[in-house]
């Protein structure tokens, strides 16, 4: 058992906590003078928490998770990918394609077979923007369906 | 009798027909939420959130619908406990010690049914406390100070953990990190630009729904993805119905003492419903002693954590409504939900927005009464929509939140947002940072530091006025145990918990 991730997310917390506790220092003196409170206290009571919450992990880490490797990896990997593809091509190719793609890979991906999986994608996709924009006028954007 | 008369007020709210629709959408949705595994309560009502919101519901209709599918989704966690051995949800994991028994000798239909009314005593005890006891806190919450109030927030975060907690430092750096991001934008007071780093979208701060949907909604796909659980599971047989009356009458004592006990807890920081089912169960089995066969499929093994956990779930309003210090997860999401609906939370809305108030409480009550009824006759539809895998419902609850965050703003910056906060959201969960105390953060940190700077205007710039009061004193020696206590005697009722699930012969 090793407990490097603990480790690992305690430095990275570390780091963030001395940018953010400096950035705070750097602020201009808000206008009418510096009073007791100003827009730098709190930020800089948090910062000196989490220095001391990130040593204390790095000190007194808990063992690692596991995680993922090799396929289960590659398909997180393949997962995220699709979301943010989603989120680009939501405006351009419209809510239904996008949606059908979406929802049928990330399925699919999970063990659907493909033609069901696109099949609840399509489905759901219709649904959803039937409901939004017709039932609850909500526009979803239509995107190359526009010209139908 | 000013308190019947707020509640006879909030049933007229509760009981239009517009009002009433959507407590029955809720209690249903509610209920699927909490039987299907992997989806809890607080991240099904994280992804209806934005969607409450751009249906333009009234106030008061949101907060019923939310808390209707809140209540409901106590209910449905028990279907998966009792038919799969899976706990739909973490409250719902002693009701397997006995009802997973029961199904197997054949009686599933009797302990679905018999912990469904179970749940209702609970819930409907709870719901009582609560009007009994939030008028009255709220009355005392009145003469809270801005330094009482830092206070009690410090206590909230210290408290979260639970005393069952791992490992309290990382709920402290949870909570930081939370209150970290809550002051991202322009800072109220000063007009200060703080952490926007001339990103326009940034001067308003992190909207914290698209945080809250992205770090349960995305990291729950994300964690489904990693452990391929996408096939589902077997059909179940849920058989006749076989309860009798006698058994029924039993278990009312049962019923009672585990809905009062769950309540406690749910009021209590850093219970919980968890604790609350926890302790109904053990104190059930101390009560009835040798006569009974816990851990066999004793009915009353079903009735005890059913009726604890309603309980609790009734209970940890109280703390949500009177001072706007939520106590779990769940009702954090929904002080969100108050909180975006500009309406703020804390003893003076029980004056300002009375119509709101007890518009809830009172939807609580009808809320049971429907999921009673729709949980005796509708369980085999439950059943049924549990053996739907996985792979196909979690693309599309994702896409229904990537819908809801889209409606909100209809800018597709926010989603970028949102998958971000997803994936840090695994990351922090593979690392048993809890999420909660982060969503919690977000929502009380610019209230935090609003007290802060109230307190030290009022002292000129004294910083011993935190704890100069006896009640601001009394509120920090209970934050400092509550990060203490679980050091001490966490790994103790946790061996208990365990050393319980272990006892019964059924787990594997």
């Amino acid at each position: 058992m090793t407990s490097l991730g603990d480790r690992i997310l305690g430095l990275g917390l570390l780091v963030l906590a001395v940018a953010y506790g400096w950035a705070a220092q750097q602020w201009p003196e808000p206008f009418g003078g510096a009073e007791t409170v100003g827009p730098e206290t709190f930020p800089t009571m948090l910062a000196v928490v989490l220095v001391a919450g990130s040593l204390y992990l790095m000190i007194k880490p808990d063992p690692d998770a596991q995680w993922p490797v090799g396929k289960s990896a590659f398909e997180l990997v393949i997962s995220l990918v699709v979301l943010v593809v989603y989120t680009l091509l939501l405006e351009p190719l419209g809510f239904v394609i996008a949606t059908t793609l979406a929802v049928g890979t990330l399925s699919w991906r999970m063990g659907a077979a493909p033609r069901l999986a696109f099949l609840t994608g399509l489905l759901s996709a219709v649904v959803v923007f039937v409901l939004f924009n017709y039932g609850l006028s909500l526009s979803l954007p239509a995107g190359l369906l526009e010209v139908l | 009798m000013e308190t019947l008369g707020f509640l006879m007020d909030g049933f007229a709210v509760a009981l239009t027909p517009y009002n009433l629709m959507f407590a029955l959408f809720g209690a249903f949705v509610g209920t699927l939420i909490g039987c299907l595994p992997g989806l809890g309560p607080a991240n099904g009502v994280a992804i209806l959130i934005p969607l409450a919101f751009t249906l333009g519901l009234p106030p008061e209709t949101a907060m019923i619908l939310l808390t209707a599918v809140y209540a409901g989704a106590m209910y449905g966690g028990r279907i998966s406990s009792i038919l799969l051995n899976i706990p739909g949800d973490e409250p719902a994991m002693m009701t397997c010690l006995d009802g997973y028994p029961m199904a197997q000798k054949g009686r599933a239909a009797d302990a679905l049914a018999v912990s469904a009314i179970a749940s209702f005593a609970g819930g409907l005890i709870g719901t009582i406390g609560l009007i009994m006891l939030a008028p009255v806190l709220a009355k005392f919450a009145l003469t809270f100070g801005p330094a009482e109030y830092f206070a009690l927030f410090l206590l909230a975060f210290a408290t979260l953990g639970g005393i069952t907690g791992k490992n309290p430092m990382k709920t402290v750096v949870a909570a930081t990190l939370g209150i970290m991001i809550s002051t991202v934008g322009i800072d109220i007071s000063t007009g200060t630009q703080r952490y926007t780093f001339g990103v326009l979208e940034l001067y308003e701060g992190i909207d914290f729904i698209l945080a809250i949907v992205g770090l349960f909604a995305i990291s729950e796909l994300l964690f489904f993805v990693e452990s391929r659980m996408g096939r589902g599971r077997d059909k179940m047989n849920v058989g006749k119905l076989t309860l009798t009356m006698k058994e029924l009458v039993m278990t009312i004592p049962t019923q009672l003492r585990g809905g009062v006990l769950g309540f406690i807890s749910g009021v209590l920081p850093g219970a919980g419903a968890s604790l609350g089912s926890f302790i109904s169960y053990t104190l059930e089995k101390q009560v009835v002693g040798k006569k009974g066969k816990f851990g066999e499929g004793d009915i009353r093994g079903v009735v005890a954590p059913e009726a604890g956990n309603n309980g609790a779930s009734s209970g940890a309003l109280v703390p949500m409504l009177t001072l706007g210090v939520p106590g779990s997860g769940t009702t954090a999401v929904l002080l969100a939900m108050l909180i975006s609906l500009n309406i703020t939370p804390g003893p003076l809305m029980f004056t300002q927005n009375a119509d709101i108030v007890w518009g809830v409480i009172a939807a609580l009550l009808i809320g049971n009464v429907l999921l009673l009824v729709l949980n005796i006759p509708l369980v085999g539809f439950f059943v049924k929509l549990l053996s739907v895998p996985p792979m196909y419902l979690l693309p599309i609850v994702t896409m229904v939140a990537f819908v809801g965050i889209y409606s909100i703003s209809h800018s597709t910056f926010d989603l970028y947002f949102m998958v971000a906060f997803g994936v840090a959201g695994y990351f922090l969960r593979k690392l048993d940072i809890p999420l909660v105390p982060i969503i919690l953060g977000l929502l009380l940190g610019p209230e935090m530091e609003k007290n802060l700077g109230h307190a030290l205007v009022l002292s000129d710039g004294d910083w011993s006025v935190l704890w100069a009061s006896p009640l601001a004193m009394g509120l920090w020696i209970v934050a400092s145990l509550g990060l203490i206590l679980p050091y001490l005697i966490g790994p103790l009722l946790r061996r208990r918990m365990n050393a319980a699930m272990k006892e019964s012969p059924v787990s594997d």
